[in-house]
Order: structure tokens, then sequence, then C-alpha cells
């Protein structure tokens, strides 16, 4: 049960009588009374115990967008219903109206609409659901929890969508340069257009030119079906904010923009998130969407606070490909120890693959590092450089074992690891 | 309180003898945290109703329960172990009637009546009262008394001044039988009394610190040294302690305090003026208050739990390196991380390539500003000493810097 302000009052007037007639007879009577006045509406408030509760969830919702969650309040007594309603959902739901008044007449039902607007990246929760009804003199009420779980998954934004339309653009470029440049092994036969000045006069094609009255030229594009395979580490460092955004919102970001673009480029793409077992797993082999398929794999990600298993990540790379593939490691360069992890698996790695290692580089080094006023600001200055040195040596390493670096700042990760597959893919690399 | 709390339980709690005590601990189960916060709270009123009932000790001097120098509990102690009942009471009724009782006991059997002891240190009783006790009480011991409680008293005993300096013990020197049996007692700071009957005279006729009454029912003891707990086991202190108050079989042990000062007009309490509704104003009020705190503290609901990301400032574990610096004034080590930045950096704005030692930097960077290279030497490969230096020739080395990648 609950009782309203208006009782609060009602019992503050009961003080006039307690003042007229001084005496605890009449505090008796006054406290009597009250206590008749609340179960006289208590009882006259409508039953709780006919009510039934249905969800109706949409299933997905992407971070920075708004969607509706609906409640159906229904009365399955005879007297009508006249409830406050509490939906109940977590706070980074954003839930922007969760307590409604909602009449349901006998034997109805009535909709309840819940604007969501989530702040956070996840499955976001809803366990219950809370019903007030008060009586006729709205004295006291009765209450009554009733659990009625319901989720939503809520989808990483995508920001680094806008990259999308330039990154294309040059992988189409590529389809025309690829042919000039490379003739021969690793090519294939596209299409036949127009002959233009500038183009090579071998790729022209006789038999169509003698076919139509223009020169007609052969063109190539770059190798498809090559594979991509993208690891995601969400072990302890990927918890670490870096510019207002965890390394692992900004590697998803990363592995978002690479994948989308590697599909369209024609390549097969596979994701998995891995710490010490697989977190998250997606590819376009199976049926569907693939940027579906991506943002519900990585919705539900979250660092853990373990120590990502290296000695593992030769074996997943295997299972999800035996052919010479791109592996693009997203995975801080800084991370604990990497001449024990990630230096030798990378090695490892090279010798069958061609692999990446996509990085986010703190800004907040750079500015540490040209802070020299104080005595305190050049000790963090050294601070800086000898971590920006400790970072720029692992890259050096990396780099003599042929193992592209992509090291680059929060925004700028996703573009950079973009260019690196068109140079890669330019380069005939794949 | 009303039949709609039962619908946020389950509802298939059936009835019956063995399912009283299964939703017993169901219950207790799922309110842990109430049934924590009982424990504690029961627990805790437990333990200060027996810290209230046990008896307390307290500071005033000369009180039979005070353990400290200036108590009086050993003495108290002692006469107990030897059968004598003794009765600490602080107000002159409370006094009156254990006066009383004693004495009905007495005369129910074959004892002594009661002996009082008095110990009116700021004079609280008045005339009426010490005749009314003195009346009651079989047989009256008087500690230090002043001028006007030894006028009320029905003895003939007058105060005559102080012990005089220099005498630290007395002898009795006189033939009543506790002082006599008794023996040598402290004299330190006691006071002296006129009597028909007095002992431990410093001088003869200046008064002694023991006197007594004709009839032997009333005592006056000049000291306050002799009962305390400090001195008691001294010389014959604890004899004619023993001997003077254990001579009954009850002792009332009176020290008066401010309750008995008697007054005799009272002012109006703020109470006896107010109207009578007054005395309602506030309980009714708090009574509201509790309801509104009721109404606004009653949520529509249980709370809904956020699972939080663990997230981490990726710039601490630097900050955290400087700090280590900074405590262990790692000049040096500093200097060479900030000259390898530089170099590494050099190096490459010069297109040096990543093999290029620090000797080569020096002279392309010599060579690329125009200077000698003795001189850019003399700031890529000073080693500062002290916390200043060091932040001066940052500066310079940010410098150089800047000018070779703005060249």
């Amino acid at each position: 049960m609950a009782i309203s302000g208006r009782f609060v009052l009602l019992a503050l007037a009961g003080l006039v009588p307690v003042m007229l007639f001084p005496g605890w007879g009449t505090v008796l009577l006054v406290c009597l009374a009250l206590i008749a006045f609340l179960l006289l509406d208590l009882a006259m408030a409508a039953s709780l115990r006919k009510v039934t509760l249905d969800r109706t969830l949409p299933a997905n919702v992407t971070l920075t967008g708004s969607t509706e969650s609906v409640l159906t309040v229904g009365n399955t007594g005879s007297r009508p219903l006249r409830v406050l309603v509490r939906d109940a959902w977590q706070p980074s739901a954003g839930a922007q109206n969760p307590r409604q008044q909602v009449d349901v007449p006998a034997g109805e039902r009535r909709r309840m609409k819940v604007l969501l607007k989530p702040a956070r990246r996840g499955d976001l929760a809803a366990p219950h659901v809370t019903l007030r009804a008060f009586g006729p003199l709205r004295l006291a009420a009765r209450q009554r929890t009733l659990p009625c779980p319901g989720s939503v998954r809520v989808l990483p934004p995508f920001h680094s969508r806008r990259h999308l339309p330039s990154k294309l653009r040059k992988l189409r470029e590529l389809d025309g340069k690829a042919a000039v440049q490379i003739r021969g092994a690793g090519t294939e036969f596209d299409s036949l257009r127009d002959y233009v000045r500038g183009d090579d006069v071998r790729s022209i094609d006789w038999r169509a030119t003698a076919r139509r009255s223009a020169v007609v030229v052969r063109t190539w594009r770059p190798e498809r079906d090559r594979r991509v395979v993208i690891m995601l580490d969400t072990s302890r460092t990927a918890a670490a904010r870096i510019d207002d955004e965890p390394r692992l919102d900004t590697g998803i970001e990363a592995a978002l923009l690479l994948a989308v673009l590697a599909e369209r480029g024609g390549d097969r793409v596979d994701f998995f998130a891995f710490d010490r077992r697989t977190r998250g797993r997606a590819g376009s082999a199976s049926k569907g969407n693939l940027l579906g398929q991506l943002v519900q794999a990585m919705a539900p990600l979250e660092p853990e606070l373990i120590e990502l298993d290296w000695s593992q990540i030769p074996g997943q790379v295997r299972q999800i490909s035996a052919h010479r593939s791109l592996v693009v490691l997203l995975t801080p360069l800084d991370g604990g120890a990497p001449e024990e992890g990630l230096l030798p698996m990378a090695a490892q790695l090279a010798q069958q693959h061609v692999v990446v290692v996509a990085s986010v580089r703190d800004p907040m080094l750079g500015t540490m590092r040209k802070e020299r006023t104080t005595a305190a600001q050049v000790f963090r200055a050294a601070a800086a450089e000898r971590a920006l040195l400790e970072r720029e040596a692992v890259a050096i390493q990396l780099r003599q074992m042929g193992v592209e670096v992509v090291d680059a700042e929060p925004h700028q990760l996703p573009p950079a690891l973009a260019d690196a597959y068109i140079r890669l893919k330019a380069a005939g690399r794949l | 309180m009303t039949p709609v709390l039962e619908t946020d339980r389950p509802a298939s709690a059936a009835p019956g003898a063995g399912s009283g005590r299964r939703t017993l601990m169901a219950w207790i189960r799922h309110h842990r945290t109430w049934t924590l916060l009982i424990l504690v709270f029961s627990l805790g009123v437990g333990l200060t109703i027996l810290a209230q009932q046990s008896p307390r000790s307290d500071g005033l001097a000369l009180s039979a329960r005070n353990p400290a120098p200036d108590g009086a509990r050993a003495a108290a102690q002692i006469l107990s172990s030897r059968g004598v009942d003794v009765r600490q009471t602080d107000n002159f009724e409370a006094t009156m009637s254990a006066l009383d009782s004693a004495s009905q006991a007495s005369q129910a059997g074959s004892g002594s009546g009661p002996t009082l002891l008095l110990y009116d240190r700021n004079g609280y009783l008045d005339a009426v009262q010490l005749q009314a006790l003195q009346r009651t009480a079989d047989r009256m011991v008087v500690i230090t008394p002043r001028l006007n409680t030894l006028s009320a008293l029905d003895g003939g005993i007058r105060p005559a001044g102080v012990v005089p300096a220099g005498m630290p013990t007395l002898d009795p020197g006189c033939e009543l039988d506790d002082p006599a049996a008794a023996g040598a007692v402290t004299a330190d700071s006691a006071y002296l009394y006129k009597a028909n009957h007095v002992c431990y005279e410093p001088v003869e006729g200046l008064g002694g610190l023991y006197a007594s009454s004709d009839d032997g029912r009333l005592a006056v003891l000049g000291s306050t040294q002799i009962i305390s707990n400090r001195l008691l086991d001294e010389h014959g202190n604890a004899a004619l302690t023993l001997r003077t108050l254990g001579a009954s079989d009850t002792l009332v042990w009176y020290l008066p305090g401010l309750a008995d000062v008697t007054t005799a007009d009272k002012p109006k309490t703020l109470d006896e003026l107010a109207p009578p509704w007054v005395a309602f104003l506030g309980p009714w009020l708090a009574l509201v208050a509790l309801l509104a705190m009721a109404w606004r503290g009653r949520r529509l609901g249980p709370l809904v739990f956020e699972p939080l990301p663990v997230v981490v400032k990726a710039v601490e574990t630097a900050e955290g390196r400087a700090r280590l610096y900074h405590d262990a004034h790692a000049v040096d080590r500093a200097a060479d991380n900030l000259r390898a930045g530089a170099l590494v950096r050099l190096a490459r704005v010069l297109r040096l390539g990543p093999d290029a030692g620090s000797a080569a930097v020096v002279d392309a960077v010599a060579r690329h500003l125009g200077r000698t290279p003795e001189d850019t030497a003399g700031i890529l490969e000073a080693r500062p000493r002290t916390e200043t230096a060091l932040v001066h020739w940052a500066q310079e080395l940010e410098s150089l810097e800047e000018e070779v990648t703005a060249r």
C-alpha cells in the first residue's frame, strides 16, 4: 500500500480538533477516524489481482536513436481499473515517460507507450512493472509489483559510417587502376567499356571492337573473394578510456567500417571478439545481412577484466579461415607485455597471413609531452615520452616482421584502417 | 497493515502446520538485510539494558562506588564483605526511607540500628533535614562537617581550624575505644573539632581530628583521606574507618547532591505556563511528519540495477609513472626519456632513417640550423642534475625541436 499527500494533509487537519479539545481521548478519536478513512479508501480501490501485462518490444535500436516500448495492461476483473503504471527500465535505457496513468474498463485492454532514448550500448532490461491504484478519495493506494521482463538490444552507433562513401569511391577507382597497373596473375576480367585516352592498348578487346563501331577495352578488377578476419580484443586493456570513448568502442567503429568496406569490395569478412574465449562472432558465410549480424554480435560486448590469451588466437583464425587471409588485430600496442603476447603471435600469423595491427593512440600523451613549464609537468612529459617510445619500439618490431601497423587517434582509427585495407588491396597483397 | 501487502508475496504459501516454519525461513531469506538489522538492533538494546542494570561507578569523592583514589569503594567493599549492609543514597528521601527500613528491621530482629555516614561537602542540607536524619539514625558519622551542619546537629561539637602543617600523622591520645584501638592515622589537610570527647589532638586543647558527642551517637571525622581508597591501607586509617563505620548491621552511605537543595518557591516552568493543547502539538506534528515520510518515501516499485561497465582512463599509467619519477627525483631517467624522444623525432624530421645514432642527429641538426655541432651537442647531450636544470633544459630541447621542424 501507499498513502498520498492528501492523507498527510488530512492528518494535518486533524490538528484542529486536537487543539480545540486537548486530551488523549480526542487524539485517539482523530487517529481512529484517520485509520477508518484510510481503510475505507483502500477497500474501495481497484483490485490489482486481476491484471494482465504484456510487453511488445522492438528488436533493436541504435545508440543515437529512440524507440517505443509498448506495455499492454489488461483488466480481467469486473470493475474499472484506474492505475498509475511504472515501467521499470534501467536508468541508461532513458525511458522518457515511464510513469503513466492508465484507465482500463472492465474486461478490456489498454496500451501504454514508453519512449526510450538509450544512453548506452548493450542489452538494456526492464525486469518488472509496478501498479498503483488509488481509492476514490485518493487518500491511499494499493500497490503491486509484477515481474514482466523485457529487454531491448542497443546497437553500436556506427559513427564511422560517414567515411564509407569516400572509401568506397577509392575502392571503385581501384577497379580501373588495377587493370592499368598490374596485368596478369591475380586480376580478374570484369567488364567491357569504351576506350578512353590513356587506357593501355594491350587491354583493347578486338573481338568486341569488331562487333561495334567504337573501340572497346576490357576492364579488370582486383581479386575478389579474399578473406578478411577481424579480431577485436575485449580483454582488460579494452576498458581503457581514450578521449571519452573506451578502446572497445573505437575498435567496434573501426571493425564495422572495415567490414562493410571489405564486403563491398567483394571479400568475405569474418569477425570475432576474444579475450579468453570467444565473446561474439559474425561473418559473411552465414545467411543474412553482414552489417546486421555484426552489430548484433557487437552490441553486448563489454570489456572483461582478464588478460588476453594470445596463444589461442592462431587457432581461432585457423578455425575461421584455412587459407591466406587478411587478419586484422584490433588490440593496443602497449597493453601488458607485448614481447610475450602480441609479438610472437603476430610473427607466427604473419608467416601464413597478411596481418594488420590496429591500435588507438592516446592524444593525451601528445599534449602531456609538450607541457614543460613546471617540474611536475616535465616529469609527466618524460613519462609520456617513455610511453610513446615503447609503442614506437613495438610498432617497429612488428613492421620488421612484415606486419602492417595502424596507430591512430580514436577518431582517425576507422578511416586509417580502411585506408590500410585499400592500400593492401591495391598492392594485390591480399 | 492491510491485506494489500499480501499481494506482494507469492500466493503459493499454502496454509498448514509445517509450512509456517518454512514460510518464516523463506521470509528471512528474502529479507536478509531486514533480519540482520533487527538482530543488530535487538542486540544493541539488550546490551544497553544490561549495562544500565549493572552497578555503575561514579566519580564522586568518597563515593562507595568510586574506585578512583579519592573514592571510597575499598572501605565500602570491606564492610560489605564483613556482613555490613552498605546502601549508598544521594537524596534526602531515599536516605530517610533507607534509615526507616533499617531501623524497623533492627527493631524486629535483635541487631543494632543503622549507622549513617554523611559527607555533605557543599552544605546542601538544612537544619530541619539534618535533625530529621539525626533522629532516625541510630548512629551518625559526619565527615569534615561545616559550621552550619554542626550547629544544626545536637552534639556539642564545634569546628576548630585545621591541623598545623608538618604533622603527617597524629596519635590518638584519648580514652575512646575506636581511636585507641586504631592507633596513629594520616592527618594531612585535616580539620579539627572541639567537643567533650576528642582524639588525635595535635596540641593539647587545640581540638582533635576525631570528635564524639557525649552519648556516642554522633561522631565527627575531620579527614576525608582516612576513608579514601588511596590512603586506607596506611597507618591506622583502615582500623579507624572500619571500627567507626562497621559498628552496626546497616550503613547508609549518604552523599547529598543538588537534588537536596530545598527550593521553597520554584518559578513556574514553561510547561505549566503553556496552554494545555501545546502538549499535543509536538507529538501530532511528529505523527504528520512520519506520515509525510511514508508518503514521499514509498517508492513506486523496487529500484532497477544498472550494470556499470569498467572504464579506466588510459593515460593513468603514464601519469603514475610521472609521479614515480617525481617522488624518486629521477632526473637522469626523465632526461634520458626526453632526449630519446627528441632524437627519434628529429631523426624522422631530418629523414635520417631508423638506425641513425645520436652523433649523426647532432651533426644533421647543426647543419640544418647552420650552427656548430658543439652548440647542438650542448643541448642534445646535456645532462641536467637538478630539477630546475631539468625544467630549463626540457624547454630548450622543445624549442630546438620546434626550430628544426619550422625550418
